[in-house]
């Protein structure tokens, strides 16, 4: 009867590693988030790779690369073929985190995980769903519904839940329960007992100072680095909790009429900034109430200049100045290089605005104490020049000489069919010993090296259409003969639609082709692929600059978290994603308050949370419904039925539903109070009684001889008293808030 | 209404009330108001769900304008779509009207084209180019007479990419004159979103509403006269503002033209020259030839006929109303619909303002038995008792004990407490409730002696001279709780006056005598009291009788009267005191 339900954590269980797991229902798997770290680390992917190719479907929950770092890369390489559900920010802004992470690696290093055009493959297989929308599966997933819900925390960010029959999963992790700037809060707190809640336990053992106090500390320490000539630096993450700061920092500006330059450099900041403009809708009300009220879009932004690279970022005006910089782990980006930079000026700051990922330079700083000296390595990719490109240009030269004589070969011993086939790979395998793949064929032949050579052979092969028929080619024409005569295709004589769009058609090309260089003028540098080495520096930096962390990650803290919790009152539990410690804090605090079955499973370790509840449906009969008597309780209506299971009969719309009749001899039953009375609520009511009434350690004290109070634990009310009057009074007040059924 | 559209309401509604506030006297409203109802608009997106009362609703792209929607009822499983203006025709910015994945039971549908057809899009556009292109190529100017958000914004797209696909023609300016322009072009520059694939895929390159070869206009002294141009100006009508200015100073020229793009309301200039009149009305009052070319070419994104039929084809619903359309235009569509359905069973309906449609849905009401009630599957006679749970239109039958799981609502119990007055033995008290009910077992219980009656009630003798009785409360119980503690009382008492001696209520003992007095009167007639000395006097004919009330002792002669006297006293005291027999 009920629904099986299995969940695997496939990363990120008793660990603050990535977040992924598996989640099975009645068969169907569903991956619930693709993490991985900035660092990239394969070792990581090694649970998901074996379940890659077997996922029903994929669930996203936020943009960061915690969530979706790993999604490109396990489509491009470890076989995920299904169909990725997200929110529409976290399409725009994970496709802005995965570019940064590419370009500013690309910039660097020779990076092949995986390429932009892997990014754009990957996320455009994917279904963007609003919230509150309730999807429903198709195919395997038949009868599921998946739903997405405001999370908070980054824009975009979902809590998930999937229905079957009468079964309600919900998947929330990093939700915040505080509104902010940029987003509302979470409205997991509307969700009432659901069968499994998927939960992290990430922020269990924090908590966070007021956030006014917070916001004001944080302006006033960059104006006092400021003031002291001294360079901010913060390290961010590419399109994430960066809004809500630019936005912090905005309207202090504003506010105080600062003047010091604030920057966002990343590799996408215009792109990141401009979908930001586009995305009012998923932010928050007073964002939307000022742009409704004012038509002023809070993301238009006065003071924040946005880089794109070091060359626009070393034009801002010199001195002191605020920067936002990717990657907030300090592994790769421009943070990386500006903290090399001003890691050595006392005078400067680094801001660190969330906790680093494990084992990066973020994290090693944010050690207590601050280490003195860290070593850094950076690389640099920089032009061949002289001998070496040479040597390169010849070595390249002898492959395309080598791929050529191939081919003709097989030309001469094979039918023309094949010969097609070999063509058409062509291309791409010629493209290929530029190092790394580039972002599409024509940036390549445009701007390569040698593009005579390619263009050449490109031609060739492409004129090879004609030695597609060995002999002159005769096609014949097969018409249609009936009594009328040739039978014609009406088709053939409608006025094409192409002929009449002509200027359309040729337009929208150029612009795309603009925008490209227009937007990434970098990468196209990166990607062209100018023959270059990559150079790998060791640097031992002085960290003299101060750093200094502070709260900004938008999650809900500790003592929230556990409110949440106890107000879903989940039936079944699942942690996931938090230090050990954390995790097995909230688990016992769980089992105490919240729930019996509360879980904690390991890497690959699977838990079984199918619901051991059971479940019919049957069809109310009129005959049954005209003598229920509902009584309205909340947003509730109670009413005790007794009722008899009839037969299917003459209901063969309503296929294995049982029609439920009147009982002719309804069983005597226990009568049942309904309602659940807080004492101080009945404490207010007495006083508007005219009945004193007063508390003394917990029991609530009426009149002169009376208690009432609640029995030990149990919902149980305890009403005591001399027989009198009073007593009888007191006790039909206390039933008046009852229902009894 | 959807983001799109609660910033075009502002926009338009604030727009009004600046217009009205130069002519008009009294004014529907101002910006106060305006302010009052933003802040009651709730705000939705395509295909969210929300739900009011148990009444689910959710809205479907719908063409037309930005952020147009149709919206989709769900009440207890009767759904009804209403599609408000739709168009199924994609256009440059818009997507076409979606299709519901389910059919609804009642479809309320526009008609405004009635069975009309458009020419197709392309066509429209193709003529449309080429009038404003020949027009500015011979010099001439340009006047498109359009409302300022809407339809406006695809006519720009159209000249914006015309522009930039015609390389000739980019030294010739576009302007897009309204107060309203620079307002109108920030809501189509944020809500993306809410428009098709091709607008998003160029936005991924560069905002399309950032037009390149467009410039604003803000009023007509900016405007620089001199050469061909396009202008496009509202308002739509001509009846003022700044494409009326144009207008006057342009309808001389033969080598201008004058393109109306859509939909114009009667009375109107606009609506006036499109019969190309010979001689036109400035706002001067001065009447001049109109020498000016005027075009026609509609871009108002209703459903003609083709897109309803169709629409309504794959819609399938059993009930079509028809609303918004010019009376006849609406009926020729609700013949033709009646024609085109007419094998399956289809209500067409057309009903006028302030008529109420009433249909009757039988709404099948489904119950989800959950938990300890679900144990066993059900099958045919199988007794269900249990709570059923009504919340918006959904039922559950549940267990009372479940309540708490499965809602958020619980079940409490009272235990009441009761202490009673005794000073009699518990023996004694255990005997008459022996006598009186069915289940009385002794309990086990170390430090008072307890007895369980009617098996939920306890009672236990805990101090010398009380009783404690603890129940949990149902009405049952309740019930026995009374009667036991009436019975304790009772015996209470007797135990004070000792054994059997009749325990006298104060109250009646005082009235006894007038009682039997009045009693006495009655059957005897003449009956004197005499209250000092407590006795009462019967004169039956001549015959003296004195009854000693306290004492109860009876004199008199007759031996007859004092035995009647005797029996009817008996009998008081019966009548009185009934329990003591």
């Amino acid at each position: 009867m009920g629904t099986s339900v299995q969940v695997t954590p496939l990363s990120g269980a008793h660990s603050e590693a990535p977040l992924c797991y598996l989640l099975q229902v009645d068969g169907f798997r569903f991956l619930l988030d693709c993490g991985w770290t900035d660092s990239f680390d394969l070792a990581l992917l090694e649970p998901l790779k074996g379940v890659a190719p077997t996922i029903d479907a994929v669930l996203l929950s936020y943009p960061d690369t915690m969530h979706l770092g790993a999604y490109t890369y396990a489509f491009a390489k470890l076989g995920l073929q299904a169909t990725m559900y997200c929110t529409l920010p976290v399409h725009h802004m994970g496709q802005m985190y995965m570019y940064d992470h590419v370009l500013s690696r690309k910039a660097v290093s020779n990076f092949d995980l995986f390429t932009l055009d892997d990014v754009d493959t990957a996320f455009a297989n994917s279904i963007q769903l609003k919230y509150q929308q309730h999807y429903q599966l198709a195919g395997k997933g038949e009868g599921m519904t998946i739903t997405p819900y405001a999370a908070g925390h980054l824009l975009g960010g979902t809590i998930w839940k999937i229905t079957k029959d009468t079964e309600e999963i919900i998947y929330a992790v990093d939700f915040n329960h505080r509104k902010e700037r940029h987003l509302n809060k979470t409205v997991l707190e509307n969700f009432v007992r659901p069968a499994v809640l998927i939960t992290d336990a990430y922020n269990a053992l924090n908590n966070q100072p007021q956030r006014k106090q917070r916001d004001q500390e944080f302006i006033d320490m960059i104006l006092k680095v400021l003031r002291a000539d001294g360079n901010v630096l913060l390290p961010v993450e590419t399109a994430g909790r960066v809004l809500e700061l630019i936005l912090h920092l905005e309207s202090n500006w504003a506010h105080q009429r600062l003047s010091y330059p604030v920057a966002l450099l990343t590799n996408v900041s215009y792109s990141t900034v401009e979908f930001a403009k586009s995305l009012l809708e998923w932010m928050s009300d007073t964002i939307a109430r000022s742009f409704g009220s004012s038509r002023e879009n809070s993301f238009l932004l006065k003071y924040l200049k946005l880089c794109h690279d070091r060359k626009e970022f070393d034009e801002l005006p010199s001195g002191p100045k605020v920067v936002f910089a990717s990657m907030a782990s300090l592994e790769s980006g421009f943070a990386r290089e500006l903290f090399v930079e001003w890691a050595t000026d006392s005078r400067n700051l680094v801001l660190f605005t969330e906790r680093g990922q494990m084992g990066t330079l973020a994290k090693k700083l944010q050690a207590e104490p601050p280490p003195k000296i860290v070593k850094v390595t950076m690389s640099q990719k920089i032009p061949l020049t002289g001998e070496e490109l040479q040597a390169y240009e010849e070595e390249q030269r002898l492959k395309i000489a080598a791929e050529q004589e191939v081919i003709p070969m097989e030309e001469d011993g094979h039918s023309s069919p094949k010969v097609k086939a070999v063509t058409g790979p062509l291309p791409l395998s010629v493209a290929e010993p530029g190092g790394g793949a580039p972002m599409n064929v024509e940036g390549l032949l445009a701007t390569s090296e040698a593009p005579l050579h390619r263009q050449i052979l490109i031609d060739g092969f492409t004129a090879s259409d004609k030695t597609a028929a060995p002999m002159f080619p005769l096609y014949e024409n097969p018409s249609d003969w009936d009594e009328y005569g040739e039978v014609i295709n009406p088709d053939d004589y409608v006025v094409k639609e192409q002929e009449l769009m002509d200027y359309q058609s040729s337009q929208p090309a150029p612009p795309a082709a603009d925008g490209e260089e227009n937007t990434d003028p970098e990468a196209e540098a990166i990607l062209a692929d100018r023959p270059s080495k990559v150079v790998v520096k060791d640097y031992t930096v002085q960290v003299k600059c101060a750093l200094y962390y502070m709260d900004f990650e938008g999650r809900s803290d500790g003592r929230s978290i556990k409110n949440i919790l106890a107000h879903v009152a989940p039936i079944k539990l699942v942690l996931v994603h938090g230090s050990a410690e954390a995790t097995e804090h909230l688990r016992q605090h769980c089992v105490k308050n919240v729930c019996r079955d509360v879980y904690a499973p390991r890497i690959g370790e699977t838990q079984d949370v199918t619901s051991d509840l059971c479940a019919y449906k049957v069809r109310l009969t009129e005959r049954l419904m005209s003598s229920v008597l509902f009584r309205k309780l909340g947003d509730y209506e109670v009413a005790w039925v007794d009722g008899v299971i009839g037969s299917q009969e003459g209901s063969q719309e309503s296929e294995g539903m049982l029609p439920l009749l009147p009982s002719e001899t309804p069983p005597p039953h226990k009568s049942v109070f309904v309602g659940d009375l807080r004492l101080a609520d009945f404490k207010q009511l007495l006083a508007t009684k005219g009945i004193q009434a007063e508390f003394a350690g917990g029991v609530l004290r009426c009149g002169d001889a009376f208690a009432v109070r609640k029995s030990g634990g149990s919902q149980q009310l305890v009403i005591e008293g001399p027989l009198s009057e009073e007593y009888y009074k007191l006790r039909d007040l206390l039933y008046s808030q009852f229902y009894m059924l | 209404m959807t983001h799109a559209t609660k910033a075009i309401y502002k926009l338009l509604l604030s727009d009004f009330v600046k217009i009205s506030k130069v002519s008009v006297d009294d004014m529907l409203y101002d910006e106060h108001d305006i302010a009052r109802t933003m802040e009651k608009i709730e705000v939705i997106d395509f295909h969210q769900t929300m739900e009011v009362n148990g009444i689910r609703f959710w809205c479907y792209t719908a063409g037309h304008v930005l952020g147009a929607a149709m919206f989709m009822v769900d009440i207890a499983g009767m759904r009804v779509l209403y599609t408000g203006d739709y168009s199924c025709e994609e256009d440059r910015h818009l997507r076409a009207a979606e299709m519901p994945h389910f059919s609804p039971d009642v479809c309320i549908i526009e008609s405004t084209y009635g069975v009309q057809i458009h020419q197709p899009r392309i066509m429209r556009e193709r003529r449309f180019t080429d009038t404003v292109a020949q027009t500015v190529s011979q010099g001439g100017k340009v006047l498109i007479p359009a409302f300022a958000l809407g339809r406006a914004q695809e006519l720009l797209l159209i000249l914006d990419e015309y522009w930039g696909a015609h390389p000739e023609l980019q030294h010739i300016p576009i302007y897009y004159a309204s107060p309203l322009a620079k307002k109108c072009m920030a809501v189509y520059q944020t809500y993306i979103n809410a428009m098709n694939e091709r607008i998003q895929k160029q936005f991924e390159v560069s905002n399309p509403f950032d037009f390149k070869h467009i410039q604003p206009l803000k009023n007509i002294d900016e405007f620089d006269d001199i050469g061909p141009a396009v202008v496009m100006a509202s308002p739509g009508g001509l009846q003022s503002g700044l494409s009326r200015q144009l207008f006057d100073i342009w309808c001389q020229d033969k080598k201008n033209s004058c393109v109306i793009p859509g939909y114009v309301v009667e009375g109107t200039l606009a609506k006036a020259i499109m019969n190309e009149p010979k001689e036109v009305t400035l706002l001067s009052g001065l009447v001049v030839p109109l020498n000016m070319r005027v075009h026609y070419i509609s871009f108002s994104a209703h459903a003609d006929f083709t897109q309803t039929s169709a629409f309504l084809h794959e819609l399938r619903p059993p009930n079509i109303i028809l609303v918004h359309g010019e009376a006849n235009e609406m009926g020729r569509l609700k013949a033709k619909l009646i024609t085109q359905f007419a094998d399956q069973n289809v209500k067409v309906l057309s009903p006028k303002n302030c008529q109420t449609v009433e249909m009757f849905f039988k709404g099948e009401k489904i119950a989800k038995a959950v938990g300890r009630l679900a144990e066993k599957p059900a099958k045919e006679g199988d007794v269900v008792s249990g709570l059923l749970v009504r919340k918006g239109f959904t039922y559950q039958l549940m267990a009372p004990d479940d309540l708490h799981s499965f809602t958020q609502l619980s079940t409490g119990s009272v235990m009441q407490r009761q202490s009673v007055p005794y000073k009699g033995t518990f023996t004694v008290l255990r005997h008459r409730l022996q006598q009186m009910y069915e289940q009385v077992e002794a309990v086990a219980k170390a430090d008072s002696p307890t007895l369980k009656v009617h098996g939920n009630l306890m009672v236990s003798h805990e101090g010398a001279d009380y009783v404690i009785l603890q129940w949990v409360s149902d009405p049952i119980s309740d019930m026995v709780a009374d009667s036991v503690v009436a019975m304790i009382l009772k015996l209470d008492l007797q135990s004070m006056f000792g054994g059997g001696e009749r325990v006298k209520d104060a109250r009646l003992e005082k009235d006894e005598i007038r009682i039997v007095h009045s009693l006495l009167v009655s059957l005897f007639g003449d009956v004197t009291l005499d209250e000092e000395i407590q006795t009462l006097t019967v004169n039956v004919d001549e015959t003296v009788a004195i009854v000693d009330h306290a004492k109860k002792g009876i004199e008199c002669k007759d031996e007859n009267l004092k035995e009647r006297i005797k029996v009817a006293l008996r009998r008081i005291q019966t009548a009185l005191y009934p329990l003591d027999a």
